[in-house]
């Protein structure tokens, strides 16, 4: 941030006399701005794909009143629950209420900082951009326990329980997960794990055809982000047919709206590192997307990120719509019995290939044999 | 749980997750799958028979209060008077169709085929009087019942001067019967006369009244029964 | 999953699972006394929809009484329109034509095929796959079509008449019933495929709240739930009525195939295999329907001789018996209802001792009950 506000001061001679960290300062705002709008757009139009997913599936038009095909009713839902009354319960912590959707959405949020959008589009190029996701996220755990304790209702706080625990079993195989992404590439930097599967292989460059190993933790994040979102099969915090919509039964308006944007939030950071780390991220297949001009250069590298994750999303949904959800002890087990192991297993797998192969992966050895 | 055991669990839920995802694909991406009928504009065929609103034809009624009688949750009910045919005429017949649960007992025991089930099935009011279809017009009761008395005093008026003209006929030889006769013909003048007179003071005020709801009764009437829309109109007009 | 006696001391939670609640089938409440998420007492709570049907008979005819039978069990209407007509066609030793016994068993095993799909799909949305439960109401349109066209109405038919039913099959009706079969029989393997044998889905059922042969029958459950257990006890072929004896179909038994004999998943089986074979009664009716007339001719102030008669069938959700006493006048001097849904509350609190939250609401939909037959 501070080379590009450099630059700015440099190519606008107006903001010669400003000091360089109000520059600094000012650009970080806007930059956040945007990432703002972006995120809430996203989980705007999220929330009626999801929608027009699930009438898709279930062989039925999703909304398709407002606007042409529908598509302006999450403009019409995010009206409806701003104008809705504020309840709260009578005998709920009131401060803990209203503070809890905030940790929710800021977990979810924050996270934006170090997706890396573009060649250049990236709010943060954290050197420790994987640590400080997963710290992050953590944050929501904070939020669903104050949510269901503060409602004064026996549901949500059965439903806050189990996100509870849900969350924190699931840390652990996110994490294991993404290490093998890691470790090919030598940096927790996002922008570094994208650059290590450009090059000349193209599609093949990518993670997930780089070892057998990278390939299951493909499937093996997967899971368990699916398990981190609260996205049915695990979904349990907000069982709508068994809690009555768990942690945030009480809630309504735009506190609830919060909760909902943070979930769509939360599912494009998921496919965001999906992306990034497994599917080669903004890397064009042939093509180095840093020898355009820097406009083009980032509007080529930002769509192809986009329409990978967007494709993620998707995919999610669909997952979403097919499943059942498993009970909580069936789901702590699968976090415990088969996640855990299963993404130790795969990172000691990596570390031994890369250890054997010297860090190349089939694709790389395949293509060295002729030369 | 051995190795065999739990590998296995893992290979039968992957498994059996890409059979269900493989049905919801082929379901997301067909358009053929979408069964939505977009109501109001797209509207459903209704089938000959089915057990919409109720609509009575009061030409064809008879008041035999059949429907009356076997409704489960009495919403018909009607009024009738006797008229100068001995038939009953109807002077109103409301059916709350906000309690009718279209069973269709009703009409399945009318025995003139007057009261008859329409394709109706939208009615959104927002008050529960808007319910109660009138098939007669309110204020067209008293008219009817007025009408009716009048043509009854004159039946009974004709009656008695026929019954007199007979017991002036009926020659001196048969004394015992033609005296029975003569004095009921003579009870029944009795009895007729003093009608006229009691209604004499309605007739006049009640006889343009008669008029106007013989047009508001036929238009009920002409109303189609198989268009709700048609009925409806003619039997909102109150 | 047991309850450690020697871990930390905690404090029961009483939750209620209240009259609304998305999985309770209608308006059941349940009082929930819970260790955690593990489920000490749950102890139903019922009446909420009672509307004195038994008492509305004593003051209504015969014929009148017909459309509340649509009421007392809405999804399987017909079931409960016949078990009227039947009991008291019983009462008053009426002949009923044979063309109008075909056509019963055809709406009723119609019905029972719609019943269960909503049985299924709302099991499969209590379990948080919701997709199953649009593909079920979408084929239960389809039967509602069918009784459209037969009857005039979607939900509450009142198709059944004491003597018979009310009208004959229109032009075109027994071929659209075929047509409607040949669709739906591929259908059940569709299912199968997407969720009955899905991993998570049998883990949510099997082995949840098993309920053993002989308990099934003290506690005196019917249908469906008593066939899961085991036992092959079915009244359209051990006490036939109506033209039953006449149509070859299996009786579908749990057999324990994933988890224990007696466990939900079994319970859910059944009742897929039930509509498979109503399928096959429903073609053997339409071939065989004889010509001739719908209705019997019974007075219209129908006065049947003093006595009482108390008839069973088989409906969806178990077996309903009427127990109908008359005194001679044109309304019943009694009668009382006996319905499935009722009798299968008795083992509700000994099932779910012990088991999680989410299980509670398994059992509940695995016993496909309905709150107007449990308040009547």
């Amino acid at each position: 941030m501070e080379t590009l506000a450099i630059s700015l001061v440099n190519a606008v001679p107006l903001l010669a006399g400003v000091p360089l960290w109000t520059v600094t300062l000012l650009l970080m705002v806007a930059v956040a701005a945007v990432i703002l709008v972006f995120a809430l757009t996203f989980e705007g139009v999220g929330s009626l794909v999801l929608r027009k997913v699930a009438g898709d599936i279930q062989a039925r038009i999703g909304p398709n009143r407002v606007g042409p095909n529908g598509m302006l009713q999450f403009l019409a839902d995010g009206v409806k629950l701003v104008l809705k009354e504020d309840i709260i319960p009578a005998n709920a912590d009131r401060l803990l209420f209203k503070l809890a959707p905030y940790f929710v959405f800021v977990g979810s949020f924050a996270a934006f900082v170090v997706v890396p959008f573009g060649v250049g589009l990236i709010a943060a190029d954290l050197n420790i951009g994987i640590y400080y996701v997963m710290a992050v996220t953590s944050l929501v755990v904070i939020g669903v326990l104050l949510a269901g304790w503060a409602s004064n209702n026996k549901w949500a706080l059965l439903g806050g329980m189990r996100a509870a625990a849900q969350i924190v079993s699931y840390e652990i195989p996110v994490g294991m997960a993404l290490i093998p992404a890691v470790l090919i590439a030598g940096s927790l930097s996002l922008q570094d794990i994208v650059r290590s599967q450009g090059g000349l292989l193209g599609i093949f460059g990518w993670n997930l055809f780089h070892n057998p190993f990278t390939f299951f933790s493909f499937f093996l994040y997967f899971t368990a982000a699916q398990a981190e979102t609260n996205q049915t099969p695990f979904d349990l915090p907000e069982a709508e047919s068994e809690l009555v919509s768990g942690y945030n039964v009480e809630y309504s308006g735009i506190r609830f709206g919060l909760f909902f944007l943070a979930e769509f939030g939360d599912m494009f950071i998921v496919a965001a590192l999906l992306t990034a780390c497994f599917l080669g991220g903004w890397n064009v297949p042939f093509f180095n997307a840093g020898t355009l001009p820097w406009i083009w250069g980032n509007l080529l590298s930002l769509g192809v990120f986009l329409t990978k994750t967007f494709t993620m999303v998707l995919v999610m949904m669909w997952v979403r719509w097919t499943l059942p959800r498993l009970r909580v002890d069936q789901l702590m087990r699968m976090s415990w019995k088969y996640l855990v192991p299963l993404t130790f297993v795969n990172l000691l797998g990596v570390s031994l290939w890369l250890l054997v192969f010297r860090g190349k992966g089939i694709p790389g050895m395949i293509a060295s044999l002729f030369g | 749980m051995g190795l065999k055991a739990y590998l296995n669990d893992i290979v039968e839920a992957v498994v059996t997750t890409a059979k269900g995802m493989r049905i919801t694909a082929r379901y997301g991406v067909d358009p053929k799958e979408e069964v939505t009928l977009q109501y109001p504009e797209e509207r459903w065929e209704i089938p000959k028979g089915y057990r919409g609103f109720l609509h009575n034809d009061i030409k064809t009624c008879t008041a035999c209060n059949m429907c009356v009688k076997v409704c489960p949750i009495d919403c018909i009910s009607l009024e009738s008077v006797r008229g100068a045919d001995k038939k009953m005429v109807l002077c109103s017949y409301d059916i709350n169709i906000g309690r009718c649960m279209y069973c269709g007992l009703c009409v399945e025991v009318c025995p003139v085929n007057s009261l008859l089930h329409t394709s109706g099935y939208e009615m959104a009011s927002v008050a529960r009087g808007e319910l109660i279809l009138h098939f007669i017009a309110a204020e067209d009761a008293p008219g009817i019942k007025a009408r009716v008395a009048r043509q009854v005093a004159e039946a009974a008026v004709k009656a008695a001067a026929q019954a007199a003209a007979k017991a002036a006929e009926v020659p001196s030889s048969g004394t015992a019967e033609a005296a029975k006769v003569a004095e009921a013909a003579k009870a029944e003048a009795a009895k007729a006369a003093p009608k006229p007179e009691a209604q004499a003071a309605e007739a006049p005020a009640a006889a343009k009244a008669a008029e106007v709801p013989s047009s508001g009764t036929a238009e009920a009437a002409k109303a189609p029964v198989v268009e709700p829309t048609v009925a409806k109109e003619g039997e909102k007009k109150e | 999953m047991t309850i450690r006696t020697d871990a930390l001391p905690t404090q029961e939670m009483t939750i209620n699972m209240g009259p609304q609640h998305p999985s309770t089938h209608g308006v059941l409440r349940v009082i929930l006394t819970t260790d955690g998420e593990v489920v000490t007492r749950a102890v139903p709570d019922m009446g909420y929809l009672h509307r004195g049907l038994e008492k509305i008979g004593e003051r209504v005819t015969y014929a009148q009484y017909m459309p509340f039978t649509d009421r007392l069990d809405y999804l399987a209407a017909m079931n409960c329109n016949c078990a009227w007509a039947w009991t008291v066609e019983k009462l008053a030793k009426i002949e009923v034509p044979a063309r109008a016994e075909y056509l019963r068993v055809i709406v009723c095993e119609l019905n029972r095929i719609s019943s269960h799909l909503i049985a299924f799909g709302s099991y499969t949305a209590d379990m948080g796959a919701f997709t199953p439960f649009l593909y079920a109401i979408r084929e239960r349109e389809r039967v509602n079509d069918l009784f459209e066209m037969l009857c005039g109405n979607r939900l509450t038919y009142n198709y059944a008449r004491v003597g018979g039913v009310s009208g004959d099959a229109p032009p075109g009706f027994l071929e659209k019933t075929k047509e409607f079969l040949d669709y739906f029989e591929p259908k059940l393997d569709e299912y199968n495929n997407l969720i009955s044998y899905n991993k998570i889905f049998v883990h949510r059922l099997a082995n949840v709240a098993v309920i053993s042969a002989e308990e099934a029958v003290a506690y005196g459950l019917t249908g469906p739930n008593l066939r899961g257990s085991g036992v092959p006890f079915d009244l359209r072929k051990d006490e036939p009525y109506s033209v039953y004896p006449k149509f070859d179909f299996k009786v579908c038994v749990g057999t324990g195939e994933r988890g224990t004999l007696g466990d939900c998943f079994d319970r859910y089986m059944v009742r897929i295999n039930e509509m498979r074979e109503s399928v096959k009664i429903v073609r053997q009716a339409v071939a065989q329907i004889p010509d001739g007339p719908v209705r019997a001719k019974v007075p219209r102030l129908f006065k049947p001789p003093v006595g009482e008669a108390y008839f069973r069938s088989e409906c969806p959700r178990g077996e309903t018996g009427i127990y109908l006493i008359s005194d001679g006048t044109v309304n019943p001097l009694r009668l009382k209802i006996r319905t499935g849904s009722f009798v299968t509350m008795n083992i509700f609190e000994k099932v779910t001792r012990g088991l999680m939250i989410a299980d509670v609401v398994a059992v509940i939909g695995s016993f496909d009950i309905i709150l107007p037959e449990i308040d009547r």
